[in-house]
């Protein structure tokens, strides 16, 4: 696969209004560049060994396979990356662009606060100033995540515009680039937007797929990965797209079940190719091609696109989609936490669900890796009012009033 | 009907937002910018993720589709409108909405519908997925919109399709906040009109001062989110004061100076 592609079949390309067309050429050449520049290449290198903490092992969990009884099941620990999850991966390698490029301001969106946490982070690491556009519908949800971010210095700006969601926040994030991108770099965090980003995070978050490569001394039959915009399933991915197996299953949140604004499912016949923010893909739209409401317990999934090369990769079959909901999301989150002493962020128990079921057909023998592309702790506040809600809340009352005191 | 809307020689072109604040006063506010005096309608067709657009535009936008708004609706106003009166009426709106009806198809409804021009600024020379072939197949204009900070070669891209009309956003960013007129925008107006185009020329157009500046240099200014902001103060207004169609006159007649 190239390192630059711009279309995946009909899907991708760069439609954005005249304003961001030099920016966005500018930024492919800078790309394009450094992906094959050792010098710079050496330098991400060196980031990810030292900040982020990689290689991330490959564990096998062999008491959840046991409990399940199928397929030995393997888990990609991304969510021991610095900073919580994969998106530092891309945050790095951007940041570093950025600063390449001559850039001393980094905008981002963040839907559940894990690309603003990589993003802030990564900025504090190498001076950059830092704006996080973030929905207030997601700072909601993720409030302890906006504290880690304004520690690293960012300012987080809340978007109360559309949905107060992870695409509005994006809207945002364009709005002010339209005007500040000869000084400012848009650092997006999926492998989504106009062209080179689809491409340019793939090959950041590629690092997951490459260390798996090296790691699975074994054949692997099935790797499965949630998929929001997609950034984590495609670098997961990315090194076997091309070959004939694994089996690739990306995990879309099927929320609350079928139904406009009940889930974020872009790969069955609910959705359909359109053009929104900058991209062509697969959206959740209406007939007019408005962009419909989405739902998910997890912020990360909540979104109403997918990323083109994903897109294509359904359209192909090389990519098979599955959907999980919102309660089959969390059951996952308990079992792997019992099992293995692991707590699955909730984007990624959506992978880990899927994987359940998926151990269980593939049966004895067959092995299969799923990426846990987050650690769940942010989500303490979900999780706690889910499984253990009058308890959790008479915590929180009882911690409030500390506060007062 | 050009002489009859265009005062002391200059040409306004008024932004106003279809189904905001509803649809019938949608149509009373077209009415009142035409009888304030203004040279063309430019309408936009609300879109859920208006990505160019300040947050005037992009609330009145939301707002209209919380009332229901359908492109179908649009459509139809411009017929209404072009009934009251034979005013050039350009539609804007998002490639989200022109690419789900089909370029064709949206293009040759536009058309049908009174149009004379289509101002999709996320559909640019080279991603446009057809809509200029579109526009001659239709008899439409395709206005493309270009901004400060062009370089040469990519302006004689864009005017390679040749545009009767060029809009240009007077500043790089959203619609609304105010722009400051210099040598940096007047200077790029002039240029642009070398290339033997006509030139619409907004973005942050507030004050009569700042179209008298303007108009030496390009053919018609253009007013929105100034226009939306007198509408919503009109229609929230909970002592009716003033109506939505005097509200709009008021507001053209004011810029005109």
């Amino acid at each position: 696969m190239s390192k630059y592609n711009n279309f995946f079949g009909d899907y991708g390309g760069r439609y954005v209004p005249e304003v961001l067309r030099l920016p966005l050429a500018e930024l492919e050449a800078a790309y394009v560049e450094a992906i094959e520049d050792p010098a710079f290449m050496a330098e991400f290198k060196t980031f990810q060994t030292d900040f982020i903490g990689r290689p991330t092992p490959l564990l096998h969990a062999v008491n959840a396979g046991k409990a399940l009884g199928g397929a030995d099941i393997y888990i990609k620990l991304e969510g021991l990356a610095n900073t919580g999850a994969h998106k530092i991966n891309n945050a790095a390698g951007q940041a570093l662009l950025a600063k390449r490029m001559g850039k001393t301001r980094v905008i981002a969106e963040t839907g559940a606060g894990q690309h603003g946490v990589a993003t802030a982070s990564a900025c504090a690491r190498l001076g950059l100033e830092c704006v996080i556009y973030m929905g207030t519908e997601d700072i909601r949800r993720q409030r302890p995540n906006v504290y880690w971010m304004e520690l690293f210095g960012a300012e987080v700006r809340p978007v109360a515009s559309g949905s107060a969601t992870l695409k509005d926040a994006v809207n945002e994030a364009f709005r002010d680039w339209t005007s500040s991108y000869k000084n400012t770099h848009y650092l997006l965090g999926s492998a989504l937007g106009p062209s080179p980003f689809p491409d340019m995070v793939r090959e950041f978050q590629s690092v997951i797929g490459n260390e798996v490569k090296q790691q699975a001394d074994f054949k692997i039959d099935a790797m499965v990965a949630c998929v929001g915009g997609g950034s984590n399933a495609i670098g997961f991915f990315s090194p076997f797209i091309d070959l004939s197996g694994p089996r690739l299953i990306g995990a879309e949140a099927g929320g609350r079940g079928p139904g406009p604004g009940n889930n974020a499912v872009r790969m069955d016949a609910s959705a359909k190719t359109g053009i929104v923010q900058g991209y062509k893909s697969r959206f959740l739209l209406d007939d007019d091609g408005q962009v419909l409401p989405t739902h998910s317990i997890s912020a990360g999934l909540d979104y109403p696109g997918i990323g083109p090369q994903l897109a294509e990769l359904g359209r192909t079959g090389r990519v098979e989609f599955v959907s999980v909901t919102d309660g089959e999301a969390l059951a996952a989150l308990k079992f792997f936490a019992a099992t293995e002493g692991i707590i699955f962020a909730m984007e990624s128990a959506h992978a880990g669900a899927a994987a359940m079921s998926i151990a269980k057909e593939l049966g004895p023998g067959k092995k299969i890796i799923i990426n846990m592309s987050g650690r769940g702790d942010k989500d303490i506040f979900i999780s706690a009012a889910a499984f253990d809600g009058k308890n959790w809340k008479t915590f929180l009352l009882e911690e409030s009033g500390r506060i007062n005191d | 009907m050009t002489e009859l809307n265009t005062k002391a020689g200059t040409k306004l072109i008024t932004h106003f937002i279809a189904g905001y604040p509803d649809i019938e006063s949608s149509y009373e506010t077209a009415v009142g910018l035409i009888n304030g005096g203004a040279y063309a309608l430019e309408m936009q067709i609300p879109f859920s993720d208006p990505s160019a657009d300040g947050p005037v535009i992009e609330l009145a936008c939301r707002r209209a589709l919380e009332k229901g708004f359908k492109v179908s609706d649009g459509f139809r106003l411009i017929e209404r409108i072009k009934e009251y009166r034979d005013i050039p009426v350009y539609l804007m709106s998002y490639s989200g909405i022109v690419y789900n009806m089909g370029i064709d198809r949206f293009t040759a409804k536009a058309a049908a519908a009174g149009v004379c021009g289509l101002i999709i600024p996320d559909l640019i020379p080279g991603a446009d997925e057809g809509l200029y072939a579109a526009g001659r197949k239709a008899g439409i204009q395709i206005v493309p919109v270009v901004v400060p900070g062009v370089p040469d070669s990519r302006l004689e891209e864009i005017m390679a399709e040749n545009p009767d009309w060029v809009y240009l956003a007077l500043r790089a960013g959203i619609t609304g906040s105010y722009t400051i007129l210099d040598e940096v925008n007047l200077g790029f107006l002039d240029k642009v009109k070398t290339y033997g185009v006509k030139i619409m020329a907004g973005f942050g157009i507030k004050t009569p001062q700042q179209i008298k500046t303007l108009i030496p240099h390009c053919d018609a200014a253009i007013a929105g989110s100034f226009i939306v902001d007198r509408i919503t103060s009109s229609y929230n207004d909970a002592a009716g004061r003033i109506s939505v169609t005097e509200a709009a006159a008021d507001a053209v007649r004011y810029l005109l100076g």
